[in-house]
């Protein structure tokens, strides 16, 4: 948990802060791999939906070089396992996510993020 | 095409229609309800397949049994009149071993009168041998019968044999989802809440997402998890978030304790199907972008056992601070651990079209919402689902209800029938719901956490008095605030 395909998905939502909000940056990571059943036709179908250069950016800071620099225009069965095991079977169990924009920091305990702004953050 | 008898539970009867239109989808294959009465035990259905009626078999909580249907009548005369113009039928069951069985629907028949029903159909000439443990076919008599109370032997006795209807066929296979409410029961879950579903309800729901493998179902308002459990168990992913952590991750405290909603899912076996779990509120929520959503499920907190809550200051309060704050120690009191922002109500009218609105932008086309809005019966109008552009009610009938007298939960499912995302919602409150502008309807699910307090007292209070408001001038509608001498007692 806060697995890599979840974190594709979040920005820092803090008001005003529009800038640099994604991806945000992982830091004192505690990484777990935990094997996951591939469903590859999902990770296909899943695909638009991504934003490619913040996964191979947060990938790679995570350790992992597997993906390449730009998206494939065609899938073999190997560069879909590669992005199963990226997307679904990288967790970062502790940490911190943080914005580069506005410098948020939310911390990652047990596998949970928390993504509650302050209350001055919150806006309105 | 053949048909087939189904015997289903009288159970959530209004969810039963529904519920096998769902499996249908997914599985896609057409189903036609050929019996007039959608809600009696039995109902007859034409299917394309006989394969088909196994995807039932394996789904549908409230089946018990499938039989394909070879003759009937309303008495045994036209059954057996029937049946002998098409004995072909039985061909391929002429050497097999087999039984009889005469089931009576809403009556137990008497024994003695089996034994010669079940010789009433010589004339099928079956040559395999009777066998009553493990035949290779089991041929089954239906007598359906009014539901009556008979309390007594002589009333049994007495109305054995008046049935409506009688059916014959053969038992395709018994229902196999039968077992799930028992093996998910809430008691027996690794780690559960006071507001979690009843699991046997958890799966009515569940179907109505139309979970498969390779989707992905999203719960805003997690709480521990009793929505996901059972679209997970038909193998789909999912995703959950709840402003309240502490309802995610349970009591147990320290950095190698598994969460709560985990455990459960481990329980289960379908832990690696949980994507994640976050901490938000999901009216300040960090989703960058809409339409990667297959189904979201979600049974919204409506106040009576948890409020819904989202981050804020209550109108009248303090304002929002714009600044961090310092505490004495020098240190900003959101940075301490056991920060925790304001929140304020969120109330259930604002909830439900936020969440539609929520639907519409984060579902792919055509995926589904799935929730629960309670109602006060006496106020409820259809009206009162939100309409949103892009969002398109499904509903069967009067709809699925779960009443509990002055008030109920109906089931809406919706479908997103918008090709595009749209923009996300802006979760601002919405004015027609401000009692400030005096609407002059409030959906039945208005301030219901204070009309459940309230006994469901009528909430029109007409400046004389009096139950019915002027129509020229609309009386103000106070949610909840009923004083005594106007509830007439």
């Amino acid at each position: 948990m806060v697995r890599l395909i979840t974190h594709n998905m979040l920005a820092c939502h803090v008001k005003n802060c529009t800038k640099d909000n994604f991806p945000l940056s992982f830091s004192e990571v505690e990484l777990v791999i935990r094997p996951a059943p591939e469903n590859l036709e999902f990770i296909q179908r899943f695909l638009p939906k991504l934003d490619w250069t913040a996964l191979v950016d947060t990938a790679r800071s995570l350790g992992d070089e597997t993906l390449p620099e730009n998206m494939p225009e065609e899938w073999s069965e190997d560069q879909l396992k590669a992005l199963h095991h990226v997307l679904m079977e990288m967790h970062v169990e502790e940490g911190n996510m943080t914005c580069r924009g506005c410098g948020h920091v939310y911390p990652i305990s047990n596998g949970i993020p928390n993504m509650l702004l302050a209350e001055h953050e919150v806006g309105r | 095409m053949p048909l087939y008898i189904l015997r289903l539970s009288l159970d959530h009867t209004s969810f039963r229609i529904p519920s096998l239109l769902s499996i249908s989808q997914v599985f896609n294959f057409p189903i036609r309800f050929v019996s007039q009465d959608l809600y009696r035990g039995l109902l007859v259905i034409e299917l394309e397949k006989e394969e088909d009626v196994n995807h039932l078999l394996e789904r549908e909580t409230l089946l018990l049994s499938v039989t394909e249907l070879y003759a009937q009548g309303s008495t045994y005369e036209e059954l057996h009149a029937e049946m002998s113009q098409h004995l072909d039928i039985l061909q391929p069951y002429r050497q097999k071993s087999f039984k009889f069985t005469l089931e009576g629907v809403n009556h137990r028949v008497i024994e003695s009168r089996i034994r010669d029903t079940v010789e009433s159909f010589a004339y099928t000439a079956l040559e395999g041998k009777i066998q009553m443990k493990n035949p290779d076919v089991e041929f089954v008599i239906y007598e359906d019968y009014q539901w009556q109370a008979a309390h007594t032997v002589q009333a049994r006795v007495s109305r054995d044999g008046n049935f409506k209807h009688v059916y014959f066929g053969r038992r395709i296979g018994f229902g196999r989802a039968r077992t799930l409410a028992t093996s998910h029961d809430v008691k027996n879950r690794a780690y559960y809440g006071n507001t979690s579903m009843d699991s046997h309800m958890g799966f009515l729901m569940a179907g109505q997402a139309l979970p498969a493998p390779g989707k992905l179902i999203y719960d805003p308002f997690v709480g521990t998890g009793s929505m996901l459990y059972a679209v997970a168990h038909w193998g789909a992913y999912v995703l959950g978030s709840d402003i309240d952590g502490r309802q995610i991750r349970g009591k147990m405290k320290g950095k190698e304790v598994k969460p709560g909603i985990l455990r459960a899912a481990e329980q289960y076996g379908i832990e690696d199907r949980f994507i994640d779990c976050l901490t938000y509120d999901v009216t300040r929520s960090p989703i960058r972008t809409g339409g990667w959503v297959d189904a979201i499920i979600t049974d919204p907190p409506y106040g009576v056992r948890a409020g819904a809550k989202r981050t804020g200051r209550k109108e009248g309060g303090k304002p929002l601070r714009e600044e961090p704050y310092l505490l004495p120690d020098g240190t900003y009191s959101h940075k301490r651990e056991d920060y925790l922002p304001p929140s304020r109500p969120y109330e259930l009218a604002n909830l439900t079209l936020d969440l539609v609105q929520l639907a519409r932008w984060l579902l792919v086309p055509g995926g589904r919402l799935v929730f629960f809005l309670p109602t006060v019966n006496e106020d409820y109008q259809e009206v009162d689902v939100p309409v949103v552009e892009g969002m398109k009610e499904l509903k069967i009938g009067q709809g699925s209800i779960q009443d509990f007298g002055k008030w109920g939960r109906r089931l809406i499912t919706m479908e997103k029938t918008a090709l595009d995302d749209g923009p996300p919602p802006t979760f601002e409150d919405h004015d027609e719901f401000d009692i400030k502008n005096q609407p002059e309807h409030l959906p039945g699910h208005f301030g219901f956490r204070d009309r459940y307090a309230a006994g469901f007292a009528p909430r029109t209070i007409g400046d004389s008095g009096s139950a019915s408001p002027a129509v020229e001038t609309p009386a103000i509608l106070v949610p909840g605030v009923t004083t005594r001498n106007e509830q007439g007692k």
